[in-house]
């Protein structure tokens, strides 16, 4: 099916290439609801021509789901965009794609009017500025109705909108269509998305991203409307994701795509079981596991995709690739069987060699697990870096005209207390809005006026009251920002922005030269980038600046904010493989927050579990994430998606209902009860415990301890959670498992 | 519109480009060589030199002055004598050209400059301290720009009596003027883009490396709103050589016998039927002024933004060679 | 809402306050009607003439502060803004001025809107083309022409007009012909004074609206939106015109507060060319006859102005914005 085309400049005028490909016979007669054949986007740039996709071929069945996965650049939303007729005029789109058998490309934009929102439909990634800020919802989603349908009357349009808002599960739908897109928020602002997608009843639903930017409670609501939706249209869906977790348990096929093609298609178990590209492999290495205790280090991809201007002429992974041989380098693979499987084909001269008992750790040379000298001392005896005692900060809301009224108070953090030992990496994890950010800025601002009492180093922040100590209290603690791009200066050269706080520590000219060099080989960057500009570096290799930065004056403590969370997946691998040896070599304590749980389960050794400005459980990453004993922890680990598609069919998950609630309304009891799964399925008599008490941070019983672990040892139980019904039965209508689809392997 | 307090919506629109689109980029030279490809952005630098040169050598190409009358020669049409013939008085038209270019100039740099240096202060001050001092100087600051500045140059080139108007020239009164009314608009602007910078996480790790603030300010905060004072540099340049021009063409700006192009503009304006010359003379150089300002501005705009459309001719360039490879 | 713009309206009441009070004291301690007195013939003697002032409660011997207490008392007892040294009174003249020059402004104002909107919208979607050259072109051209001169310029193509035509089609100046007779021939007379400035304040004014319309609308024909709309089958233009424009309109509407005080400080000039005799023209002469409290009267009149331009401002971007409407 693959063509050879793509490697000739294409030439439009003379022959399209659907006609050609006609005169090839390549057009089988087929049943696919949307069938790509060689589809090649070129756009004009500033540097030259970039050939964006190159040779994309696919056919979705009616019903069905295909999951694109691939790195930012990979083409994977051209694609997307160029099925829908998207793109700018500028761009060059030659192939076809056939929608129900009827030829899409080269129609203009008005006849392609005709398909989008009707047969074909399409969700975007960024709910935020995808809505038109000034139109109600209502009208939106009615707009998508009167173009296709101009006869409807309106009592109809109304009641069919009041039906698709009520479909994606939007509470009171028919007065929420009165509401503007601002009053939503983001998780709300993409269900009405998918409604205004599905309101016609389109063939085809094409998702690009749709979760990316939402937590990971809200993505699992979302998805599980997009499975809604497919369910009540029969609609076949293209996810197009760079997340492999999120795809696996409902994608039916996989397309890989990496450099602007396809490099291994199948089916999704042939793809995740027994990769065949060596990029599938990494991709697959790479990602860390929120549900695999035990610790190998991560796939490390090195390297930066090839700049698509150029025409490659070899394969385009081999700079990257650690099999690669000089026959790679002759000339772009093609994608073709392999594996055995039906439909399963890879772009890789090696496929064959590569079975499911190739060890890609070995294959991609990961590092060993680095071991800290830390590791071995018992915590209790190791020093205490960081002390955080009841810190709250609580901003007053205020509302009224001359006369300011203050009308309640945002608890953004409430009474938090935790230690970070030597050696260790502490993580904090939570909603956007559970207040662990705010923690962070508390600890770094560090002054006495502050409710609570930071101890960094020894030094309490109620004693630092001179500029001396709180520089003192600056070289112990460091942090990292979340955005490497926005963390450094553009207008200072690597070396500038790592002297910044040499300098301001005192050191002489030839001194900061020196660590310069020590720190740019520590991180991994090569010593005479050293006057280079920001922006002539990769994300990874920017946020290793920034790492290399936070480390110039040897803090005891690194604060971690989302360090990986900006950066794709191959990337993000070698900088979490950076921190984790950086830690045990130089002996280091992290304080990090992430949303993204697989990432700290893997690099920290304690964890803390934020609600509302509160911990709701904190204890041993371990511990906490095989045994969570707070409903919200249960229901934050079985919202994330794991990259294995047979647990995720099976996987029981847990639904939360709605937002995270606003801190202004916090309840006078539990916090969490107003979407607490057990919460819900308690009696009444019950329930009343939880909205008139709050539930102190408590250890988990000893005896409890005991039976989790079947080794019989006792361990001091590092696990402490705040609630009162552990044990409860979950409530029915927030549990999900789809055990529909049968695995694809006979 | 030739109102000081007039914040014009193109340059706000402008201003708010350039901010959403990051207009940092690496290194001052990149600038100055995209400056030097616009092959406008050169010749309104150029023509704007070549005029600062005119007025203050120019005096030395003829042998009368701005004073000097010329009783054979009234109200004449240029000639070998008078370049740019006489005015009705018999003064020579090329004598006064040039000292009213230079006073324009003079006019127009300084209160381009200062202003911008008011601002950055003003609005730097703004931004750091932020709370009450803010909230006071913002107070100040929009009563200014509600203060009709055309009424108060008015009042105070032509009240009567006061010391100070007779031992300064009119012209310098005129700059003082201007520079009390001109710096609003450019230091709300320096004040808001200085608080955005200061989220921003490279302030942030400065200042949690224990950076002093004096040092943010400078190494950090300056530098990245640089391309902004030196777009309002040459914005406030014209700006005052158009107010100067407006205000002494209704005859409350510059006071004769100082000279300035307005004044020979607004002079001139009662012949332009029966002595053309008079009129379009300074207005052309007025013209060449304020066009070559606006030139160089629209250059250093493009330099300063990476996805201004100068990229677009390298973009034709390219595709052409593409099918050879 | 209401409470919101009650709050603006007392700064604004305030900051009116602070600069009409700090513009009395400007005019107070420059200009010096005592002097010009002294220059009519037959020379008055110095107590004459501090006699007269002070009829008119301009006393020169009393101190700037006395006087301003004086005038604020008038101000807020009777309504009462002071005398002219000629002994006219500032409000009977101020209703007459105010009518003329919200005469003269009114009607450009609302052209310019409409033409640099209407056009920055035309420009935007001809990017790049000649017409967009052209019409940006004129915009920037605009930009560098004092108004007083580009007034001046039309003025003298509206002569050239009459001449080549031999007949007196446009009035250059003043607001109407004395003696004209009810009806049709008034109403011409009118337009014919009307015309000129009318057309000559459009012209100058729309550029700047030109420039930024077209610079909102392109930063959001790319905007996710205008795909969302897209996706649901609109064509480009089609999804441009129903969901860019109107996004495109909340910073221009925000501009008007820019606007209007803007046309009126023009306005200064084109009453000034157009000979009309409303406020602009006024405080210039004012302030040429040392006349404090006219002057101090039109400043106040130019601050309460601006004041306007910005709440009504805020009332058009509520209109178009619904995200500031729940405030």
């Amino acid at each position: 099916m693959s063509s050879g085309t793509y490697l000739e400049p294409a030439d439009p005028t003379s022959h399209s290439a659907a006609e050609r490909l006609q005169v090839a016979g390549l057009y089988s007669p087929s049943d696919a609801v949307l069938s790509v054949r060689d589809l090649n986007v070129r756009f004009n740039s500033e540097n030259g021509v970039v050939h964006a996709v190159r040779g994309v071929d696919f056919d979705l069945m009616p019903g069905k789901t295909l999951g694109i996965v691939g790195e930012s650049g990979s083409g994977k939303s051209v694609t997307s965009l160029a099925i829908m007729g998207l793109l700018p005029p500028t761009a060059e789109i030659a192939g076809s794609v056939r929608l129900l058998g009827k030829e899409l490309l080269g129609l203009n934009d008005k006849a392609m009017c005709a398909y989008r929102g009707n047969d074909i439909a399409m969700v975007f990634q960024d709910p935020l500025s995808s809505l038109t800020p000034v139109f109600t919802v209502g009208a939106q989603i009615t707009e998508a109705l009167t173009i296709h349908n101009p006869t409807m009357s309106k009592q109809a349009k109304e009641a069919r909108a009041v039906e698709l808002l009520a479909m994606v599960g939007i509470p009171s739908p028919k007065d929420r269509l009165k509401a503007f897109p601002h009053e939503f928020s983001g998780g709300m602002r993409q269900r009405v998305m998918i409604a205004i997608a599905i309101a016609n009843n389109p063939r085809v639903l094409i998702a690009d991203e749709p979760t990316t930017a939402l937590d990971v409670t809200i993505q699992a609501q979302v998805l599980e409307v997009l499975h809604t939706a497919q369910e009540e249209t029969g609609a076949a869906v293209v996810m197009i994701t760079h997340d492999l977790g999120v795809v696996a348990g409902i994608a039916d096929d996989i397309m890989v795509m990496y450099a602007g093609r396809p490099v291994e298609t199948g089916q999704v178990d042939d793809i995740y079981y027994d990769p065949r590209m060596p990029y599938t492999m990494g991709l697959l290495g790479a990602v860390p596991r929120v549900d695999v205790a035990e610790k190998t280090s991560l796939v490390p991809i090195e390297g930066i995709p090839p700049n698509l201007i150029y025409t490659p002429t070899g394969c385009s992974f081999a700079p990257r690739c650690p099999l690669v041989t000089d026959a790679c380098r002759d000339g772009e693979p093609e994608l073709l069987p392999a594996g055995g499987q039906p439909g399963h084909k890879a772009a890789c001269i090696k496929s064959d060699a590569l079975g499911s008992d190739a060890d890609v750790l070995e294959i991609f040379s990961a590092p060993p697990v680095p071991v800290s000298r830390f590791d071995a001392i018992p915590r209790g005896e190791r020093a205490t870096v960081l002390e955080l005692r009841d810190v709250r900060k609580h901003f007053p809301l205020t509302k009224g005209a001359l006369l300011k009224r203050r009308i309640g108070t945002v608890k953004a953090v409430d009474g938090l207390s935790f230690d970070i030992r030597e050696g260790e990496c502490f993580s904090i994890v939570g909603e956007s809005g559970s207040g662990k950010t705010t923690t962070l800025l508390e600890i770094m601002e560090f002054h006495k006026d502050q409710d609570g009492e930071v101890v960094i180093g020894g030094l309490s922040n109620k004693e630092a009251t001179t500029g001396k100590a709180r520089s003192a209290m600056r070289r112990e603690l460091q942090m990292v920002f979340q955005d490497p791009t926005g963390a450094l200066d553009p207008r200072f050269t690597v070396y500038e922005v790592l002297a910044e706080p040499l300098q301001n520590a005192g050191l002489d000219k030839q001194a900061i030269r020196k660590r310069i060099m020590e720190l740019m080989k520590l991180v991994g960057l090569q010593p005479d980038h050293v006057n280079r500009f920001p922006n002539q570096f990769s994300g990874g290799q920017r946020q290793r600046v920034g790492i290399a930065r936070a480390l110039a004056v040897n803090p005891k403590l690194v604060v971690l904010d989302e360090p990986v969370s900006a950066l794709d997946v191959s990337v993000q691998a070698g900088v979490i493989n950076l921190l984790d040896q950086l830690r045990a070599e130089l002996g280091l304590s992290y304080l990090m927050v992430a949303h993204d749980l697989s990432v700290v389960r893997h690099i920290s050794n304690r964890v803390a579990v934020m609600y509302l400005g509160k911990i709701v459980e904190i204890g041993e990453v371990d511990r906490v994430f095989d045994n969570p004993r707070h409903p919200y922890t249960r229901a934050l680990l079985s919202a994330i998606p794991v990259p294995d598609p047979q647990l995720e069919r099976t996987r029981e998950r847990i639904i939360l209902q709605g937002d995270l609630p606003s801190p202004l309304d916090a309840p006078k009891g539990c916090n969490f009860a107003t979407r607490c799964p057990v919460f819900a399925a308690l009696p009444a008599a019950k329930q009343e415990k939880c909205l008139t008490l709050e539930p102190p941070l408590e250890s988990v019983p000893a005896s409890a301890a005991a039976q989790t672990l079947e080794s019989g040892r006792v361990p001091p139980a590092d696990q402490q959670f705040a609630c009162f019904f552990p044990d409860g039965e979950l409530a029915e209508d927030m549990l999900v498992v789809h055990e529909t689809a049968e695995p694809h392997a006979p | 519109m030739t109102n000081l307090n007039a914040v014009d919506p193109a340059a706000v629109a402008q201003d708010a480009h350039l901010e959403s689109a990051d207009v940092i980029i690496g290194k001052s030279t990149i600038i100055f060589r995209r400056f030097m490809r616009n092959r406008t952005a050169v010749a309104g630098l150029l023509i704007f030199l070549g005029l600062t040169l005119f007025s203050f050598v120019g005096g030395y190409l003829t042998p009368w002055d701005k004073e000097t009358i010329d009783p054979f020669n009234i109200a004449m049409p240029p000639s070998a004598e008078h370049y740019l013939g006489t005015s009705q008085a018999g003064i020579d038209l090329f004598a006064m050209t040039v000292e009213g270019t230079r006073i324009s100039i003079l006019i127009g740099l300084i209160v381009g400059l200062v202003s911008v240096l008011i601002a950055a202060v003003y609005g730097c001050t703004m931004a750091y301290f932020g709370g009450k001092v803010d909230k006071v100087m913002l107070f100040v600051l929009e009563a200014l720009i509600m203060m009709p500045a055309l009424l108060v140059v008015a009042v105070a080139t032509s009240g009567g009596g006061d010391g100070l108007k007779k031992n300064l020239p009119s012209w310098l009164l005129l700059i003082i003027v201007l520079l009390v009314f001109s710096w609003m608009g450019t230091a709300r602007l320096i004040r808001s883009l200085s608080m955005s910078l200061m989220q921003r996480d490279f302030v942030k790790a400065a200042q949690y490396m224990g950076v002093p603030p004096r040092r943010i300010v400078w190494r950090h905060l300056v530098p990245n709103i640089g391309s902004l004072l030196v777009l309002d540099i040459t914005r406030g340049v014209t700006g005052a050589i158009l107010a100067e021009v407006a205000f002494s063409f209704i005859g409350i700006g510059i006071k004769v016998p100082d000279v300035s192009l307005g004044v020979l503009i607004g002079g001139a304006t009662s012949q332009v039927q029966t002595f053309p010359w008079m009129f379009w003379v300074p207005l052309t150089v007025m013209f060449l002024l304020t066009g070559s300002l606006a030139m160089m501005n629209d250059g250093l705009r493009d330099a300063f933004d990476p996805s201004s459309s100068s990229a677009g001719k390298a973009k034709k360039k390219n595709s052409v060679k593409e099918p050879a490879k | 809402m209401l409470r919101y713009l009650a709050k603006r309206g007392i700064t604004y009441v305030f900051m009116i306050f602070l600069t009409t009070s700090a513009g009395y004291f400007l005019a107070v301690s420059s200009l010096k009607p005592a002097l010009l007195e002294q220059e009519r013939i037959p020379r008055p003697t110095p107590e004459q003439v501090a006699n007269s002032m002070r009829l008119k409660g301009l006393d020169p011997d009393l101190s700037p502060w006395e006087r301003y207490v004086e005038w604020l008392t008038g101000i807020v007892t009777r309504w009462d803004w002071g005398r002219s040294p000629n002994g006219a009174f500032v409000n009977a003249e101020f209703g007459d001025r105010v009518w003329i020059s919200t005469r003269l402004f009114l009607a450009s104002i609302i052209l310019t809107l409409v033409i640099g909107v209407a056009l920055g919208v035309y420009s935007a979607a001809r990017q790049y083309k000649f017409q967009d050259r052209v019409i940006t072109s004129y915009s920037y051209l605009a930009y560098i022409v004092p108004a007083p001169i580009a007034y001046f310029l039309v003025q003298l193509g509206a002569i050239n007009i009459n001449e080549t035509v031999g007949e007196r089609i446009f009035f250059v100046t003043g607001i109407s012909t004395p003696g004209m007779e009810q009806g049709w021939a008034q109403s011409l007379d009118m337009l014919a004074h009307y015309a000129v400035p009318t057309v000559a304040i459009t012209l100058v004014g729309w550029g700047s609206y030109q420039i930024a319309q077209r610079q909102y609308l392109l930063d959001n024909v790319n905007a996710d939106f205008v795909r969302t709309a897209r996706a649901k089958g609109l064509t480009r233009n089609q999804a441009i015109s129903r969901h860019a424009l109107r996004v495109s309109f909340i910073p221009v509407a925000q501009s008007i507060a820019f606007t209007i005080p803007a046309i009126f400080a023009g306005g200064f000039f084109a009453e000034k060319i157009f000979a009309w005799p409303g406020v602009g023209s006024w405080s210039i002469d004012a302030i040429s006859l040392q006349d404090v409290n006219a002057a101090t009267a039109t400043l106040a009149y130019g601050s309460v102005i601006f004041a306007l331009g910005a709440i009504l401002a805020d009332f058009a971007t509520t209109l178009v914005d619904p995200r500031v409407r729940v405030q």
